[in-house]
């Protein structure tokens, strides 16, 4: 136990990495389903898109408050200064996810479709329109000093969160889209490829303007391309992201109904643990004064070791059940998917 | 006007409508969940489709509940890191991995295992939906256990040591078992069974006193009046316990619950005030209406144990008095009330009133059983008042106060959320009773058409036989 005591903070780091990963990439095409339900030509074809994820997305969502608890208790600072000050997109995400949770019992109890039909859909934009402007103003840098925020209300809008915003949306409609790609036929499916193609096109140009910038402004992060070996590893990254959206595009052209998802998916880890590189071990990028560090940040080592070794057996049962039921529920959505317990 | 202007009331008004209003669907969640599992084993153990066709019915009120119940309860988690970042920041060290275990260990699972128990039906069978209806109520389960550890903790902070602004835990354990998680834990799990009974039994009661489904509901009464026997008692008995408990653990909380200002002098008892009228200003009751030597009794078993008044302690200690002490007394006869009902349907079975043919007469037995869903739910919610505006001034008691402990963010930024969720909210409410009320009207689905059976063959007769 000795030996990993200096290397908590960082080990919690990487474990709060994957539940955020993980969440990006699950609830990231649920909520890209909403979005592309939103020009859904007809009501049944609403329902289809909405039975894709239905039995599902509750636990993908359950991913965010896995990840909100556990960064809680491993970074409590961090936590409660960056909830503090994105005060307002935090609570418009409630909001959405409230407008997007009830629409699909609500949709499949009510006489009008339509109406929750739209819950569904602008629900799900606005949980993205929300999380994109957080994590831009995460990473615009927030004012702190003496471990508290100091900056204002509207300190998270500015052009470069609306950027990453912006790539945040077009990311998970091409998520959503590789996700109905897999899972339906037909009419549905021939559309998604081209939702996909469109988003990923836009979400590859928006990408490569947030990371330009966030390099420009972040002179930390720009002088790890030049460090070794950092350097290295994220021009590693760099490429093996480039590999993936290649992958990806000829993945879209021919193949398995699988492929685009997969790839998107490895397109989102690669980038992530480059960016992650960049950043480390700033955890709240400050340009007015010094940075808060994953270890300024980090909860007792006792808290820590307690955690972890919790985690450690938690984890894989989770992934275990998880694992389960997504063999249940492979392959195209059914027709008995729509609910049988709930509607005679 | 001043109130509107302070960020740290709003957030705290915001906190309070926020739990308040959440913890109405967990409770429902965690008892109907177990009732749907013993519908489930009922029905595969004695393979009689009443109680499939139980559980399908309880099912669609399930999910609705359940609905209503995540979507206002992730606010919860977030709004500790939103509007109270000090609190956060000073208790995370235990406070927040508690809410991760609570995700982790009781959401994920909750979450995951629902999918399969609504949605897959056919895609399992049927030893595998019983398990997986288990699992949500597990979860469920889990989740009310670890979120009472985690509110127990702000009650009796144990396990390691307060220094500059932060709880820093050398045992975790003893935080886990701190003095107030047992009460806490097993008087809030059988608050979810009382009030689901209450909610089954009432439900129930509505069809028999309508004469639908007479049959169908009858069972389900039953199975709710069997229930209301074990659990009206021992949650009174609970109760009394958990009230030990903060006797020894919180004495402001108790001086505020039971309007006791004044410590009883050696050799006398402290009496109970069954009804009074505090005055925190002048530390006194204006008038009561007291029972002597009561207080010690009930909290020492002895008639001259010592009661500690809230004067021993300073005024900015003190809770407020008026809302805790009359938030108990209605918790306290929404309890004897339930218990009482239970007696009356008991003494009502025993003259052999509980059968299809007569139980449509016990119209005011019906109607009571009906008036006891919302006086469950108000019992409940009147509990919470009472735990939480007893535990003021403090966030964590004795150690940081409420008012240190939040955001420093705009009046308007706090203003504008609470206004969205005053609206967000009893609109909710407003459709879950729509929805609700329209599942109740539809009733059960009817009996299943009779399967075309390959192995039952006709005989001319009429008489159907199995051919094999």
């Amino acid at each position: 136990m000795e030996s990993i005591q200096p290397h908590l903070a960082d080990i919690w780091l990487a474990i709060i990495g994957f539940f955020l990963l993980y969440y990006a990439v699950t609830d990231g095409f649920d909520l890209g389903v909403g979005i592309i339900s939103i020009f859904s030509r007809n009501d049944a074809e609403r329902g289809v898109l909405m039975a894709s994820i239905e039995n599902t997305w509750h636990d993908h969502q359950t991913w965010l408050l896995l990840l909100g608890g556990m960064l809680f208790g491993a970074f409590p600072r961090f936590y409660s200064i960056v909830l503090s000050s994105l005060y307002i997109p935090i609570l418009v995400m409630l909001f959405g996810l409230i407008f997007r949770g009830v629409a699909f019992e609500f949709r499949a109890l009510s006489h009008r479709k339509l109406l929750w039909g739209l819950s569904f859909g602008f629900g799900s934009l606005l949980v993205s329109l929300a999380q994109g402007f957080a994590l831009g103003g995460l990473f615009g840098g927030l004012t702190v000093q003496q471990g508290k925020f100091e900056g204002g209300a509207w300190g998270w809008l500015s052009p470069y969160s609306t950027l990453v915003a912006a790539g945040l949306i077009s990311g998970y409609v091409m998520l959503g889209a590789n996700y109905l790609i897999l899972k339906t036929n037909g009419d549905v499916r021939k559309r998604s490829r081209r939702y996909s193609l469109a988003a990923s096109l836009c979400t590859l140009f928006v990408s490569v303007c947030v990371h330009a910038w966030t390099t420009a402004k972040y002179p930390r992060m720009a002088a790890k391309w030049l460090a070794s070996p950092e350097g290295y590893f994220m021009a590693g990254f760099l490429a093996l992201t480039v590999i993936a959206f290649v992958m990806f595009f000829r993945s879209l052209r021919k193949g398995p109904d699988y492929g685009p998802l997969v790839w998107n998916a490895l397109i989102i880890l690669f980038s992530f643990v480059d960016v992650s590189i960049g950043m480390y071990p700033d955890m709240i990028p400050n340009f007015a004064s010094a940075p808060m560090t994953v270890h300024e940040a980090a909860a007792s080592p006792g808290t820590l070791t307690f955690m972890l070794a919790a985690t450690v057996i938690l984890l894989p049962v989770i992934l275990a059940y998880t694992a389960y039921k997504n063999h249940v529920f492979r392959g195209k959505v059914r027709e008995s998917d729509d609910g049988i317990e709930c509607k005679p | 006007m001043d109130s509107l202007t302070n960020p740290i009331l709003l957030s705290r008004i915001q906190f309070a409508v926020t739990a308040l209003f959440h913890i109405l669907w967990p409770v429902l969640t965690i008892g109907l969940s177990i009732f749907l599992v013993i519908l489930e084993a009922l029905h595969m153990k004695t393979g009689n489709e009443e109680y499939r066709r139980h559980a399908r019915f309880w099912t669609r009120l399930f999910l609705l509940n359940f609905t209503v119940g995540v979507v206002t309860g992730i606010p919860m988690e977030f709004q500790f890191g939103t509007n109270w970042s000090v609190f956060s920041a000073a208790g995370g060290d235990f406070f927040g991995h508690i809410l991760g275990f609570e995700a982790a260990m009781a959401f994920m699972l909750e979450a995951t295992f629902l999918g399969i128990m609504i949605f897959g039906r056919e895609r399992v069978s049927p030893r595998m939906h019983l398990f997986a209806t288990s699992m949500v109520a597990l979860g469920g389960t889990l989740s009310a256990f670890w979120i009472m550890v985690a509110s127990s903790w702000m009650h009796t902070p144990t396990g390691g040591y307060f220094e500059n602004g932060r709880f820093v835990i050398t045992d975790h354990m003893a935080a886990v078992f701190n003095p107030d998680m047992p009460w806490g834990v097993s008087h809030m799990w059988v608050a979810c069974l009382e009030t689901s009974l209450f909610v089954i039994g009432g439900i129930s009661a509505w069809y028999l006193k309508k004469g639908r489904f007479t049959d169908f509901f009858l069972r389900s009464f039953k199975m709710a009046v069997i229930a209301a026997i074990v659990v009206t008692p021992l949650q009174i008995w609970l109760g009394d316990g958990s009230g030990r408990a903060v006797y020894e653990h919180q004495p402001t909380k108790l001086g505020a619950i039971e309007a006791h200002w004044q410590t009883n002098p050696p050799g006398e008892g402290a009496p109970w005030k069954i009804l009074a009228w505090p005055d925190r200003a002048q530390q006194k009751n204006l008038w009561e209406i007291d029972i002597p030597c009561g207080l010690s009794l009930l909290l020492t078993h002895s008639a001259t144990g010592r009661v500690r008044g809230l004067t021993d302690f300073p005024k900015e200690d003190q809770p407020p008095v008026l809302v805790p002490y009359y938030a108990f007394r209605v918790m306290l006869a929404g309890g004897g009330t339930l218990l009482l009902i239970t007696i009356w349907t008991l003494l009502a079975w025993r003259k052999g009133d509980l059968t299809s043919g007569r139980i449509a007469g016990r119209k005011r037995l019906l109607t009571a059983w009906m008036a006891a869903i919302p006086l469950s739910y108000l019992a409940m919610e009147a509990g919470w008042v009472t735990r939480e505006v007893g535990r003021q001034p403090w966030m964590l008691y004795g150690l940081l106060r409420t008012h240190d402990s939040a955001t420093s963010i705009h009046a308007a930024t706090v203003g504008a959320s609470l206004l969205t969720f005053s609206v967000v909210y009893p609109l909710l409410f407003a459709l879950f009773l729509l929805f609700a009320r329209q599942i109740i009207a539809r009733g059960p689905e009817e009996e299943p058409p009779r399967m075309p059976d390959s192995r039952v063959a006709p005989r001319p007769n009429g008489i159907h036989t199995k051919t094999d």
